[in-house]
This record gives structure tokens, C-alpha cells and sequence, in this order.
């Protein structure tokens, strides 16, 4: 913790740490230093294991009931809804992580992706295209729509883009709302039905978890081999570059804006895609309230919780955070309801009643003992 | 006889016209006068957000609950002092008092939290105290559920019982009640006061230059972190003077109500150019505007998105803001 | 292990990423994992998903129940609770020769502040997967409903509700299209409600309104699934009743005030305002706002905001004469036998008086109780059955029993109006 501890104290007066010249060489040399400490070569490294090990988790027969019959969780569907909302922040990070840029509003294409899935699918509407076509379309088409939000605002700087994202998440909510007509309102979409998959009955689906779960683990092992490339590619590098320094990013002849704007449609089309999945999997479209200001704080502190612009900070940070909100708090409440030390039935033992205190001290504890995050990426530094 | 039936007849409809337009006035000046009031509620909000902001530029998305806790404050304290029911002498001196402890309160409490919360992140990447701030604003939130419960509570209107609700402006069919004059009366001049005070005492001088370049405020033998923890004092006292005029003004609280709250308050404090102490509370008139018309003509339910429509075109013709200037970012 | 390295020479400890901490203890676990993963290939997709064990005796019983137990709506989701613990500890935990384990769940979670979908999806499978869980008491919402009942219903777990009003959940062709035939995949009914849907409630409301003599009405809804749906209902009624309808607006839960929307009503000059919504979604504002806009017409709201919160949080002095309240049942005052008791039990256990979902939270507990009495063994689809064959079942509420859609066919609403800061019975609306 040595670092944390001194780092204040030299430029507590300072925001920009850049501005001071001493201060920039340790930090470069860190960077060096940290750079490749695992062999690459090796087939024991982290991004093989823990896929390995999501892989194998329902094949272990007993596995997901003995948890079950522990926790009173059904982990394995707990699991793909955190696969989910991985793919949501991988989404996310690119703009906020890669482009430094401030997003606010990832909940309005999480929903939009959503929304198109379930007009595409519901009965009650002429199309029912089926889930993959869908769910193409609802990416595309969130794309689409991040495009449209980005042109004309992506001379915006900082906070003032911040705001804008805010702004549109909240047009896209209200009019989710209020547009009843087309999408029922606050009564939401219902029912999505299943992928369709050759050898697996509709029933499936619905009975046997691990459908989904291996669906969505798909989709994230994709994305995840996908943004691994493309951190390194020539876009990847022109992001990083624009966020570090979009001047200089600019003399050596990026078009920063065309690369900020395809930050914002690849993050747009993830937003879309995890919507999607999220409305299947949940055989509805839950209702505009899903799509809040909250469901786009609760990303960004994922992803700054983990580490902003690392791609296993981000899973970790949904872990953490989602984890606690769907997994940890249920199985606590059990506990503490079921030991009974609540006997007087004081307001001060319910778990609910202190939900919100250990999320929100959760989320000021580790900024305070890890400031860069918890795996923050190897070039992250103050955007 | 033909004529002059139709004489009055036509005399009467034109009358009626004139009588429709005036109303339509009367209408859209007393929405006006909602938005304006409601405004300089949202801006004194605001002012909080923005000082903190161009200061170590940092939302503080915990604002909005601290205006909260202002307001429960308030409310035990009112049923502490006995002012329900109670006469007009008493009740002044009960308001002033509120007046001055939640303020401070609000403002000790807000120097707490940089202290203990914000202040070890200094050095640390800009987004780190952001998510700190969020963590806070969670925090605030569960003090507030166990300080008055989860249901939304009245705040007894004191300004009513005691002054009446009768309309200060005579006859006349627009609205001005004694609490929307004590909502003017109180903001404007805290804003006003504030102004000078930032543009003209020692410590107004120190926040500026801070703001503007800390490391050269530093080498001016200006003790930043001391006018870091001032400028926080300065906009907790803000949110705990607004949520007292708030309480009285809107009479309901609830532990919720920082959230919507802030949210108005951000965007105002950025609509008026973040880090602009007459930014923000331009800002807070607009959106306070923007709310009360639309929801006078256009509907409730569509007020919301109008505001950030609003909110997104000012941001792409102005990009930094009403009055923010067009100067590049530090980098 | 360590934690920390100095860094290139330079006098600074950096702490080591955790990962690299941790690499170790990674490469042991991997040689034990691809073991693992070759034996398991070979063996192949065989695990078996739905037989959870027991994990409680062959007596025991497990009732859950799921509602927003954080954010918003927690005032009245605690006082169905309270129905639900006061109807088990008056039956000491026990249903004929079985022991009842009761677990509170929560539907909301603390980043949202409301009830998610992906929250109650949960509950609802966890529910389906213990073998001990026979009842499942909910939802709160009526969105939330649609979420769970087709998982319940693929189970043939009986879901019980205490609060959800939505007529689609139950009556066909009263809500959306396709309704409710989607939530019941296996085509069974297995979702009972004990509480009146809106499809009585908004036209009985319009109909007192008419009694009342109010002539022009002005509508607003909270936009959320129950005030939305009784106000197009109450509006629907109030056109049969040419009873005219000035304007229909939904507010949002979240705005501060309304001044400006009542300054526009008043223009209007209507009789009547009626209200669809909840105390939770701004009740009392709407009420405080029509009176600093110099509004004096009625207001009249539905069973969501009866309850002492509603008037607290409106300020009596603002709702005294001029508030109409319809509500499904008799008010708590007005009970008798069993109701009565209720109340009198309520009041002596948790002081003051219950709020206007507890009875139903009660009901709710005494209808399971009795069906596991009735049942008399531990089985999901014995349970479901004597729950729906229950004949005049003599509740808190009345005398009352399951139709064929799962409603129940208490058709009694009464109508209050406030009074002193009390809701003061009035009328007995729509009775046979």
C-alpha cells in the first residue's frame, strides 16, 4: 500500500498528475516493469483457467445443486446473468476504459437492445423473427443508434459528453415509458421466447439452465478473444492513443473523431447485444425502470472498481459488484433470517435495511485501498 | 332593436377574447413564476455541485443525498423545537435556527466525508473519487432510510400557518403566496453574497487560483488543502440551507429524494458551464423553466425528457455550456 | 507471499498486481482442472439438473415470499410481511402435522432501488428448485408477476399474491392480447391472488364519483403498471357514465412538484381529480399540490394509497373531506369476526394500526396455511388443488373462494373519505 500512501502526499495539491515532471519517471518505469509478468507461453495463465473452470462448472454432476442446496442460490443461472452484464461492461469499457471517454447512459442501448429483441419476438407483434435474428438486429441497431448519439456530440469534452450520455439514457427511458403504444409501457414485453437451436426443445430452455448459461458463456469467450485482439490492433492502439493524448494522437494522423466514434458503436452494439440476451433470458423486457440512470452508474462503477480499460478488472469489478447486489446479499438475508437473532423483529438486524450501507461502503473501500482499481490495466494511467 | 341586440353580443364576445388572451398571460406568467421558483431551488443545488467541481473537478454525485440528510435534519429538529402549531415569533426564530444548524451540519458533514473519503484519492485517477462519490451517495441513502423510514414524509408547512396562503399580490388571479416569496428572498441573496465572496475575499481569491492551476496556488503559499475543505463547507452549507427552504417550500421528504434531486442539479450546474458559480444558477432557472412550461403545455409525463432534449441540443450548439468558456482542456 | 516489490531501482514499494500474486496457486489448480476436464468430456453432458435433495425433514414445509424489500416501496411490502409473520406466529409455524419455515425474500436490489427482473427470476427459480418451497407468496408488482409466473407454472408451484392488480395476470381479454394464457405455459392455473384486480375498482370508483354528482373529472396516473391500468379503467367507466373527462395525464414518480400541471387543472375547472397511483409514486404531492394551486375539487384515489403513510405524507389538513378512497374489501374498522381479530392482533403486536396490505399479506399466509392443512401432505400439485377447491374460505377479508382464473370472488369495495387525518368508512360500493 506504500504507493497509495505517498502518492497523496506529493501531489495532494494536484489533479493532473502529468504536471509534474519528477512524477511522471517512476510511473513510466512501473509500467515497464509490470509489463508481461506471467510467460504468455504458458497454458496455465488466468484467461485459460477461469474459462476453463465457468466451462466445466455445470458438467461436475451435483455441483450446481450442492451449492443450491448450501446457499440457496441457483449459482449456475446467477452465472450467466453475471456473463451478461460482462458483456455489458466489456461494452462500457471501451468507452470509458480505451477512449476515455465519460459514458452515463449504457443502460439506454442496454435497453434499446432489449426492447428491439422483444418487438422482433413477442406474440403480440407480426414479426417473430426468432432469437438470432433479433438478436443480430437489436445489435446492429443499437449500434446504429450509438452512432447517431456520438456524431454531433463528439466534439463535447469531458463531463459535458458525460452529461449529454446522461441526458439521452433518460429520452430513452421516458420514452420507453411513454411511448405505450409500441412498448407496453411500464407492462413490458412479455413472453421472449427461447433461442432456437437444432437438438434442443423449447422446453429445454426453460427447465435446464445450462442452455443459457453455455449460450452466454459463448457469446462472452467471443467477445472477450474479440476485444483481446482489437486492445492490440491498429483501432485498439488509436484509442488509447486519442485518450492519452488526443492532440498528439491527432499529429500523427489518427482521425480521432472517427475513432472515438467507433468506440461508441462497438460499446452501443455490447450494450445491445447483453440487452438482448438479458430480455431472453428473462422472457421479458422487465419494464423502462431496468434501463435507469442507476443500471449505468452501477456499470461504470464496475468497470472503475476493476480497473478501467483492463479487460479482467472489468469481469472482475462485475463480479464484485453485480455478485454482491444477486448473489451474496440473498444468501446473507437467508442466513440472517434463518439464525434468528431477529427475534424482537428490530429494523436495525433486517439485512435489507443495510443493504445499501455495505454496497456503498464497498464501493468507497476499495476506491480507497486500490485507487487504479483492482487489476488495472498495464498502460492505465490518470485519463 | 336588430342592432342593437347585436351590439352588446358583439361587444361580449370581443370582450370574452380579450378576456381568453389575458388569461392565456396570466397562465403562462404563472408557470413562469413556478419555474423561476422552483429554479432557484434546483440552482442553490447546483451551486454546491459546481464549486466542488471546478474546484478539484469532481461530480459529486453525493451532493444530492446530502441535501437529503439536510432535509431530515430539519424535520427532527422542527419537532424537536415544537414549531407545529406554534406562533409566528416562534416559528421565525425556529426557521432561523434551522436555518443556521442544518447548514452547518451539512457543511461539517461534507468536510467529513472529503476528509475521510476523497481527499487520500487526490493523486488518484479522476474517475476513482467519482465511484467514491456514488459509494457515498449509497451510503447517505441507508442513513436516511433509518433516520425517517422508508415512506415519503410531510414536512408541516410553516410558512402557510401562520402567514396564510393568501396571495401577496392583492387580487390579482397569479399566484404568489408568502412561500415563494421566502424561497426568492432566501436564494437570491445567498447567491448573491456568495458571488462577492468568491470574487472578492481572500479565500474567494485562493479558490479561484486553486481552481485554475493547484500546483501554482501551491507555489503561492496558498494552503490548498485548507481551501479545498473550505470550498466543501461552503457547498454543504448551500445543500443544507436549500433543503430547509425545500422542506418548506415542497413540504415532502423522503430518503429517495436526493437522487432526482442531484440529477436536476447536475445537469444544471453542466447546462450553465461547469465550474461557473452564475452557470449554475442560470442553469437551475432554465431547467426550473423548462419543467414548469413543460409541464404547463406539453404534459407531465414528457417534462423530463424535454429538459435533457434541451439539455442536449444547448450542449451541441454550446459545448461548453450557457457560459462556459470555449477554452481547451488541460492536458 | 509477497505483496509488494521495490520498483527499478527507484525508492518506491509497488504492490504486485493480484493476479501475479496469485500465479501459483493458479498453475497447481490448472493441472487438477484439465484432469478434471478430460475426465469429464469423456463422461460427457451427464449431470443432472433438476432433482435438488431435501435439505429439510419430510415435515417441514418452506413458505417464501418475494416482494421489493429494498428502495421504494419498502413502507408497504414491511406491512405485508408483518401480515404474513403475524398469521404464522398465530399458528405457532404449524399447518396440520407439518412445521412451516417462512423465508422474506427480496425482489429489488441495492444498485436499483426497486424490484428487478432479474431479482425476482431468481427468487422465482430458487423457489422451483428447493423441494421443500410449497407456496410462493408475491409479487409485489404486477410487472414483477409476469416475470415469475410462467417459471412457477412450469413447476406447478402455486403462487399466491397479496398486492398484484393487473386484471391481465388472471382475466382473459382484460389485459394486453395473449393474456393470460403466456403465463401459464402447462396451461394449469397455479397463480392465485386474494386481493381485488383493477377491472372492478376503477369502474366502481367512477361509479361513486356519479353518485357524488361530479360532472367533469380530471385523470392522472403514475405511470406504473397498477395506476395506469385503474386510471384507463376509471376513464373507460367515467365515458360510459358520461361523466366528462377533461384531460388524462401521467405524471412522473420522480418529479418534486406538480404546481405547474395543477395551475393548468385549474384552468379546467374540474369536479373531481382522480388519482391513479400509489403513495410511493407521489400520492400525497398531488394532493398537497392541488391545494397550493387553489384547487378546492375532490380527489379521489384507489386502494394504493389507503393507508396512514398516504395521509401522513399528504398532510391531513390538505385531504380532510375532500379525499375519496375506494378500496377492495371493508376497511379494517369496519371488519368483523376474523377481520376483526386481525386488526385488534395486528395492532397489539406491531402498534398501530395495519395498513391496507397487511390484511392481505395475512390472508395470503392463511390461505397457504390452510391449504397444507387441507392437503395433508407435502406435494406441490396436492397443495395447488385443495388451495383452488377451498369453498367459502372464512378469511380476514370475508367469506370468499377461488374462480376458475385463480381470482378470488370478493367483489365487496368499500369507499372512505378522510376525515381528521383518519380514512372515515363511508359506503359499501358494488355490492350484489
Amino acid at each position: 500500500m506504500a504507493k497509495d500512501e505517498k502518492q497523496p502526499k506529493k501531489s495532494s495539491a494536484n489533479s493532473d498528475l502529468r504536471l509534474q515532471g519528477a512524477a511522471l519517471l517512476p510511473d513510466y518505469a512501473q509500467q515497464v516493469s509490470k509489463r508481461s509478468p506471467i510467460s504468455p507461453n504458458s497454458v496455465f495463465r488466468a484467461e485459460i483457467i477461469l474459462p476453463l473452470l465457468f466451462l466445466l462448472y455445470p458438467l461436475i454432476p451435483g455441483l450446481d445443486n450442492w451449492l443450491f442446496s448450501r446457499t440457496n442460490t441457483s449459482m449456475g443461472s446467477q452465472l450467466t446473468l453475471i456473463f451478461i452484464f460482462s458483456i455489458l461492461a466489456i461494452g462500457l469499457n471501451v468507452v470509458v476504459g480505451y477512449s476515455g471517454l465519460l459514458h452515463l447512459g449504457i443502460a439506454a442501448f442496454f435497453g434499446i437492445g432489449a426492447y428491439i429483441t422483444g418487438i422482433l419476438t413477442v406474440p403480440s407483434y407480426p414479426f417473430q423473427f426468432g432469437f438470432w435474428i433479433a438478436l443480430a438486429i437489436a445489435t446492429f441497431g443499437a449500434g446504429l443508434l450509438g452512432v447517431i448519439l456520438a456524431a454531433p456530440t463528439l466534439r463535447l469534452r469531458g463531463d459535458y459528453l458525460a452529461l449529454v450520455t446522461l441526458g439521452f439514457g433518460e429520452v430513452v427511458r421516458f420514452s420507453i415509458r411513454n411511448l405505450e403504444e409500441i412498448t407496453a409501457g411500464t407492462r413490458g414485453l412479455n413472453p421472449l421466447p427461447s433461442p432456437v437451436l437444432p437438438f434442443v426443445s423449447e422446453a429445454s430452455w426453460k427447465i435446464d439452465y445450462r442452455w443459457f448459461y453455455y449460450l452466454t458463456l459463448a457469446m462472452l469467450l467471443a467477445i472477450l478473444w474479440l476485444m483481446r485482439n482489437l486492445e492490440r490492433s491498429r483501432l485498439g492502439r488509436a484509442w488509447i492513443a486519442v485518450r492519452e493524448d488526443e492532440l498528439a494522437a491527432t499529429c500523427m494522423g489518427i482521425n480521432a473523431a472517427r475513432v472515438k466514434l467507433s468506440a461508441f458503436a462497438l460499446s452501443a452494439a455490447l450494450a445491445g447485444l447483453a440487452g438482448g440476451l438479458y430480455a431472453t433470458k428473462l422472457t421479458s423486457t422487465a419494464g423502462p425502470d431496468a434501463f435507469d440512470f442507476n443500471r449505468s452508474m452501477i456499470m461504470l462503477c464496475c468497470i472503475i472498481l476493476g480497473g478501467l480499460g483492463s479487460l479482467r478488472g472489468t469481469l472482475l469489478g462485475v463480479l464484485i459488484l453485480i455478485g454482491f447486489d444477486n448473489v451474496l446479499a440473498p444468501i446473507l438475508d437467508g442466513v440472517i433470517q434463518q439464525s434468528g437473532i431477529n427475534a424482537s423483529n428490530s429494523r436495525f438486524l433486517v439485512f435489507s435495511n443495510w443493504r445499501m450501507f455495505i454496497f456503498g461502503m464497498t464501493l468507497i473501500l476499495i476506491m480507497r485501498y486500490r485507487p487504479m482499481g483492482l487489476l488495472p490495466a498495464r498502460m492505465a494511467k490518470a485519463a | 332593436m336588430a342592432s342593437s341586440n347585436s351590439l352588446p353580443l358583439f361587444s361580449n364576445r370581443k370582450s370574452k377574447f380579450e378576456n381568453r388572451k389575458s388569461k392565456m398571460w396570466e397562465t403562462f406568467l404563472q408557470h413562469c413564476l413556478i419555474g423561476l421558483t422552483n429554479g432557484s431551488l434546483f440552482a442553490l443545488i447546483a451551486l454546491g455541485y459546481t464549486m466542488v467541481y471546478g474546484i478539484i473537478e469532481l461530480v459529486n454525485f453525493a451532493h444530492g443525498d446530502l441535501f437529503m440528510l439536510g432535509c431530515f435534519l430539519a424535520f427532527t429538529l422542527l419537532a424537536w423545537l415544537g414549531l407545529q402549531g406554534a406562533g409566528p415569533v416562534w416559528t421565525l426564530v425556529g426557521i432561523g435556527l434551522i436555518l443556521i444548524i442544518v447548514p452547518i451540519f451539512c457543511g461539517s458533514l461534507n468536510v467529513a466525508v472529503d476528509r475521510i473519503v476523497y481527499r487520500p484519492l487526490r493523486g488518484a485517477p479522476k474517475l476513482a473519487p467519482l465511484v467514491s462519490a456514488i459509494g457515498v451517495s449509497f451510503v447517505m441513502m441507508n442513513v436516511g432510510l433509518f433516520w425517517g423510514g422508508a415512506a415519503d414524509l410531510n414536512f408541516p408547512d410553516l410558512i402557510s400557518q401562520n402567514l396564510s396562503n393568501h396571495n401577496l399580490l392583492g387580487n390579482s388571479p397569479i399566484q404568489f403566496t408568502p412561500k415563494d416569496l421566502m424561497v426568492i428572498a432566501t436564494t437570491v441573496p445567498i447567491m448573491i453574497v456568495l458571488t462577492l465572496f468568491v470574487q472578492f475575499t481572500k479565500l474567494g481569491k485562493a479558490m479561484r487560483a486553486t481552481a485554475q492551476n493547484p500546483v501554482a496556488a501551491q507555489l503561492m503559499g496558498i494552503n490548498v488543502d485548507r481551501v479545498i475543505g473550505a470550498t466543501f463547507a461552503i457547498g454543504g452549507g448551500l445543500a443544507g440551507a436549500a433543503s430547509v427552504i425545500y422542506a418548506l417550500y415542497i413540504n415532502t421528504i423522503s430518503f429517495q429524494m436526493g437522487f432526482q434531486n442531484g440529477l436536476y442539479a447536475f445537469t444544471a450546474a453542466v447546462l450553465g458551464g461547469i465550474g461557473k458559480i452564475p452557470g449554475a444558477v442560470l442553469g437551475g432557472l432554465v431547467i426550473g423553466l423548462v419543467r414548469a412550461l413543460g409541464s404547463g403545455y406539453i404534459g407531465e409525463k414528457w417534462t423530463s425528457p424535454l429538459i435533457f432534449m434541451i439539455l442536449i441540443v444547448i450542449l451541441v450548439f454550446r459545448p461548453t455550456g450557457l457560459l462556459g468558456a470555449q477554452t481547451r482542456e488541460k492536458v | 507471499m509477497r505483496l509488494k516489490r521495490v520498483c527499478n531501482g527507484f525508492r518506491e514499494e509497488v504492490p504486485i498486481p493480484l493476479a501475479e500474486v496469485c500465479m501459483p496457486l493458479f498453475r497447481r489448480v490448472a493441472v487438477v482442472l484439465w484432469a478434471v476436464a478430460a475426465t469429464l468430456t469423456i463422461t460427457g453432458f451427464s449431470g443432472c439438473n433438476s432433482a435438488t435433495t431435501s435439505t429439510a425433514g419430510p415435515k417441514v414445509i418452506k413458505i417464501v415470499s418475494s416482494l421489493p424489500r429494498t428502495g421504494s416501496a419498502k413502507a408497504q411490502t414491511d406491512t405485508i410481511v408483518n401480515g404474513i409473520k403475524l398469521a404464522f406466529d398465530e399458528a405457532s409455524h404449524k399447518a396440520g402435522e407439518f412445521t412451516i419455515e417462512y423465508s422474506d425474500l427480496d425482489d429489488a436490489t441495492a444498485a436499483a432501488g426497486q424490484w428487478t427482473a432479474e431479482a425476482e427470476t431468481a427468487n422465482a427459480q430458487r423457489a422451483v428448485k428447493d423441494p421443500d418451497v410449497m407456496i410462493y407468496i408475491g409479487t409485489y408488482n404486477s410487472g414483477a408477476a409476469k416475470i415469475s409466473m410462467p417459471i412457477l407454472n412450469q413447476a406447478g408451484l402455486m403462487m399466491l399474491s397479496p398486492a398484484n392488480t393487473w386484471p391481465g395476470l388472471t382475466k382473459p381479454g382484460k389485459g394486453d392480447p395473449g393474456e393470460p394464457e403466456i403465463y401459464r405455459p402447462t396451461g394449469k392455473v397455479t397463480y392465485l391472488r386474494v386481493v381485488p384486480a383493477d377491472d372492478l375498482q376503477g369502474p366502481l370508483g367512477a361509479k361513486w364519483a356519479q353518485e357524488m354528482g361530479v360532472k367533469k373529472v380530471f385523470i392522472l396516473d403514475d405511470n406504473e403498471v397498477y395506476g395506469r391500468g385503474i386510471a384507463q379503467l376509471f376513464e373507460e367507466a367515467c365515458e360510459d357514465l358520461k361523466i366528462e373527462v377533461l384531460g388524462h395525464e401521467s405524471i412522473d414518480a420522480k418529479a418534486q412538484e406538480f404546481k405547474s400541471l395543477m395551475t393548468r387543472i385549474k384552468g379546467l375547472k374540474p369536479d373531481m381529480i382522480y388519482f391513479g397511483g400509489t403513495t410511493q409514486s407521489k400520492g400525497g404531492q398531488v394532493a398537497k399540490d392541488m391545494v397550493s394551486a387553489g384547487l378546492e375539487c375532490k380527489l379521489m384515489v384507489p386502494d394504493g394509497c389507503r393507508e396512514d403513510a398516504f395521509i401522513q405524507s399528504a398532510g391531513a389538513e390538505n385531504l380532510n373531506d375532500r379525499c375519496f378512497v375506494t378500496f377492495g374489501g371493508l376497511p379494517p374498522e369496519e371488519l368483523t369476526g376474523s377481520g376483526k381479530e386481525f386488526v385488534e392482533r395486528y395492532t397489539k403486536k406491531y402498534g398501530g394500526q395495519p395498513e391496507a396490505y397487511a390484511i392481505y399479506g395475512y390472508e395470503c399466509a392463511k390461505v397457504a396455511l390452510a391449504a397444507i392443512a387441507k392437503a395433508g401432505k407435502k406435494d406441490r400439485a396436492a397443495i395447488l388443488e385443495a388451495a383452488i377447491s377451498m369453498k367459502d374460505f372464512k378469511g380476514a377479508l370475508g367469506e370468499w373462494t377461488f374462480d376458475a382464473n385463480g381470482d378470488s370472488t370478493l367483489t365487496t369495495l368499500s369507499g372512505s373519505v378522510v376525515k381528521d387525518g383518519k380514512f372515515e368508512f363511508v359506503k359499501v360500493l358494488g355490492e350484489k
